[in-house]
């Protein structure tokens, strides 16, 4: 229906323009949906990706399409948009989770694709060359760490490995912390506590951060320094009131107390240690080797930045984690699998993998790209050493399918301020953190069944 | 075909004794039903949008709100009112809800009057007013998040501006992020945009008619008589306005969000006590507790109090409110 040239456009005529126009744009907002859906993309097939703009920026879209001829199509993460995605059956074909504490929350949910017959017919991924770390992507119903794989990291960190700046060490008079044996985490306090600097009631130099990757995650983590196990057997529940979790707790809230680093009490603005490491305003940062990757790209800053072993309890465990393993998994219910695990070969074992491997961006997951990582200035090869000799120490430490992290985090948050802050004994927050997160688990292992 | 037989609602014209067929009537349709149908159709997008926009997710919001369901979980049940009781011995949702009054009641009339006191002065013959009516208003330009970065960059305590210059003067730096100062910052940020507040108070402010002012000068009245016998009861329904509106955005305000030093969703449990509102407390059972229903439950009473206090405040405001209606507009 077109009006002639010239003719006044009638009320009804002008609605049934309206509702032609509203018809074709339907039409067209479907043909997008369309696009992004069915796997149909000009030239070559359409994978989805969820992830974080930094795992896809565009340039990565662009050399995907060349060297694979798949069109990939980003979608900024967020799990409630996951959620929304996989409600309506239109999951993407590829998500960005952390394998520390979404594996086993996803996997119990029956919502990730085992990805053992890819792996076993792959000659790009081939399951001798796999790290360790990525056995934070299995889970056998009960355990991580065992069962299936239903991801994949693409690069790691042993999370409680920490950086110090020696300049700052030097200016503060304190010997630097030994190379290939941990200090205590007693040890550790005490040294960022002579190495906090503060003016005017402003901290001008923190002392150390040691926040770890997640805190419910640097808890677990911290327990099994101490010897013991956060959760109980079955993941069904957490007990802060065993004397290893207490003495776990009792040292990150005097940590929290001493107001040395960044904590829920004393959060630093950056959100994360790197700027802050960067303008030689923190001495030590456990940030694990991933952090490398900036410090390598600051030349003034990487000569004074050295690495050094995760820390250790007096009579505890030597343990060094991975408190993330971040990378991909597959929905069970992903409609292009097939192209989606051509990506996850080439994001993992090709060109993407092969030039984060060779950025200090974490260690890689296959092992026949460690000669890759960056060592040809002293300080790298200083650094490649700590961290070569660290990897022995790996463990994975399995985390509860009944909660996410952020939900044990959020928790912490809500109960750990008032003891921080000097107004709640550490038994009575272990008491409460016991109370609030078996709760949560509880809720959490009634869904899952 | 004869006239006799022509259908009743027959689109046929009737035959001309020329044996040509005139031209097809339309059945008649009244001028009243005209309108309706215009009314509808032009109408039909803003509904249908209403309908699949809002009536639709609040039935959903209220059909989750009786159940466990967590978005991703096998398993969910059916739990009737149990959200809603537990919702009532959750000390969290009392002491939140406690706080976020207590913010409505501060910030609301403080960016009443900011906004009136700016309106007044911009409204004077004076250099430049364009100039300043667009100054004052740019912050409310400023996207929340927008506001929210500022706000933390300024109130850093180790980094941030404020610290900087109470420090040139010997004083020592303050934790303006955390309790007792956070909320005093939560509430700066909402007067920081009283441009918004300021642009409607003009407008109301313009169609005050001179002559009543000038009457009441001659008649020796003082300005700030002035003001508030003639001025303000003229722009009550305007103040009204903005009541209702601050009100029912300050219930709801995520600020505190914005400003949460820690950035992640999980983060927000961690606010300073006195920002944590209910809107928070929202926030962290859906996105960080993945607490679908509950937190259905929480917003299906946020909203049924929004109802109830908007109505209170027409009730208490029916006597001090002057409508200027033209009555002939009721017709």
């Amino acid at each position: 229906m077109h009006p002639r040239a010239g003719a006044s456009l009638s009320r009804r005529r002008f609605l049934a323009l309206s509702a032609a126009g509203a018809a074709t744009g339907a039409a067209t907002l479907s043909g997008c949906a369309m696009q992004v859906s069915s796997g149909v993309g000009g030239g070559g097939e359409t994978v989805t990706v969820m992830a974080k703009p930094d795992d896809f920026p565009p340039e990565l879209v662009r050399q995907a399409r060349k060297d694979l001829g798949v069109k990939i199509v980003t979608v900024r993460y967020d799990i409630t948009k996951l959620i929304g995605m996989m409600t309506n059956g239109a999951p993407p074909d590829l998500v960005r989770g952390v394998g520390a504490t979404d594996a086993p929350y996803f996997a119990a949910r029956d919502v990730m694709e085992d990805l053992d017959p890819y792996f076993a017919g792959s000659d790009v991924l081939k399951a001798d060359d796999l790290d360790p770390v990525n056995d934070l992507w299995r889970f056998d119903g009960r355990t991580q760490g065992k069962g299936p794989r239903y991801g994949m990291a693409k690069d790691f960190s042993q999370d409680s490995m920490y950086w110090y700046n020696t300049a700052l060490f030097d200016r503060a008079g304190e010997a630097h912390p030994p190379e290939t044996e941990p200090v205590t985490f007693e040890e550790w306090l005490e040294t960022a506590g002579r190495l906090t600097r503060r003016e005017n009631g402003q901290t001008t130099v923190f002392g150390g951060s040691y926040n770890g990757v997640l805190t419910p995650n640097l808890l677990a983590s911290l327990t099994v320094a101490a010897g013991g196990s956060l959760f109980t057997d079955d993941f069904s529940r957490v007990d802060f009131t065993t004397p290893e979790a207490r003495k776990a707790l009792n040292w990150y809230i005097e940590y929290g107390r001493a107001r040395v680093g960044p904590s829920i009490v004393q959060p630093d603005p950056n959100t994360w240690d790197g700027p802050t490491f960067q303008a030689n305003r923190m001495a030590m940062s456990n940030s694990g080797y991933w952090l490398g990757g900036l410090i390598n790209s600051d030349k003034k800053l990487a000569p004074h930045a050295r690495l050094a072993p995760a820390p250790v309890f007096e009579g505890g465990r030597r343990v060094s984690p991975c408190q993330a393993g971040t990378g991909l998994w597959m929905p069970r219910k992903a409609r292009n699998k097939d192209a989606a695990w051509r990506v996850f070969e080439w994001f993992f074992g090709e060109g993407p993998a092969k030039a984060r491997a060779a950025g200090g961006w974490g260690i890689p997951t296959l092992k026949s790209l460690r000669p890759l990582m960056p060592a040809q200035e002293d300080y790298q090869k200083r650094v490649l050493k700590v961290q070569n000799a660290e990897l022995k120490h790996f463990s994975v430490i399995a985390y509860t399918p009944y909660a996410t992290a952020d939900s044990l985090y959020a928790l912490f948050n809500q109960e750990a301020p008032a003891a921080m802050n000097g107004h709640l004994s550490v038994d009575a927050l272990a008491g409460r953190l016991n109370s609030v997160m078996n709760e949560q688990l509880k809720r959490g292992k009634e869904q899952v069944g | 075909m004869t006239v006799d037989q022509i259908p009743a609602t027959g689109r046929t014209g009737p035959v001309e004794s020329t044996g040509r067929t005139a031209p097809p009537q339309r059945p008649r349709i009244s001028m009243t039903a005209r309108r309706h149908r215009a009314f509808y159709l032009f109408t039909s997008p803003w509904i249908i949008g209403f309908l699949l926009l809002t009536v639709v997710p609040m039935a959903y919001a209220l059909w989750l709100s009786f159940t466990t369901y967590d978005g991703i979980s096998p398993h969910w049940s059916y739990v009737g009112l149990g959200n809603y009781t537990e919702l009532f011995s959750d000390p969290q949702t009392w002491n939140s809800l406690g706080r976020t009054g207590l913010f409505a009641l501060t910030s609301v009339p403080l960016s009443i009057i900011a906004g009136l006191g700016l309106a007044v002065q911009v409204n004077r013959p004076i250099k430049a007013r364009g100039l300043f009516r667009t100054l004052l208003y740019l912050p409310a330009v400023v996207p929340p998040v927008g506001v929210g970065l500022t706000f933390k960059a300024l109130f850093d305590q180790n980094s941030g501006a404020a610290n900087g210059v109470i420090t040139l003067f010997g004083f020592d730096a303050l934790g303006w992020l955390a309790d007792p100062y956070a909320r005093y910052v939560l509430l700066m940020s909402v007067l920081w945009a009283a441009g918004n507040v300021m642009i409607i108070s003009l407008a109301g402010l313009q169609d005050v008619p001179r002559e009543l002012h000038e009457a009441a000068r001659i008649d020796g009245a003082s300005a700030w008589r002035t003001f508030r016998s003639i001025t303000v009861p003229l722009l009550s329904p305007v103040l009204l306005f903005q009541t209702v509106t601050g009100v029912i955005a300050s219930v709801q305000t995520i600020m505190p969000l914005l400003l949460s030093p820690d950035g992640t969703t999980a983060g927000v449990t961690a606010l300073p006590q006195s920002n944590y509102l209910y809107m928070m407390h929202v926030f962290s059972q859906y996105f960080a507790l993945g607490r679908y229903g509950y937190a259905s439950a929480l917003l299906w009473v946020l909203f049924v109090l929004i109802l109830i206090v908007t109505g209170l405040i027409f009730k208490f405001t029916s006597g001090v409110v002057f409508y200027n209606v033209d009555p002939e507009a009721k017709k």
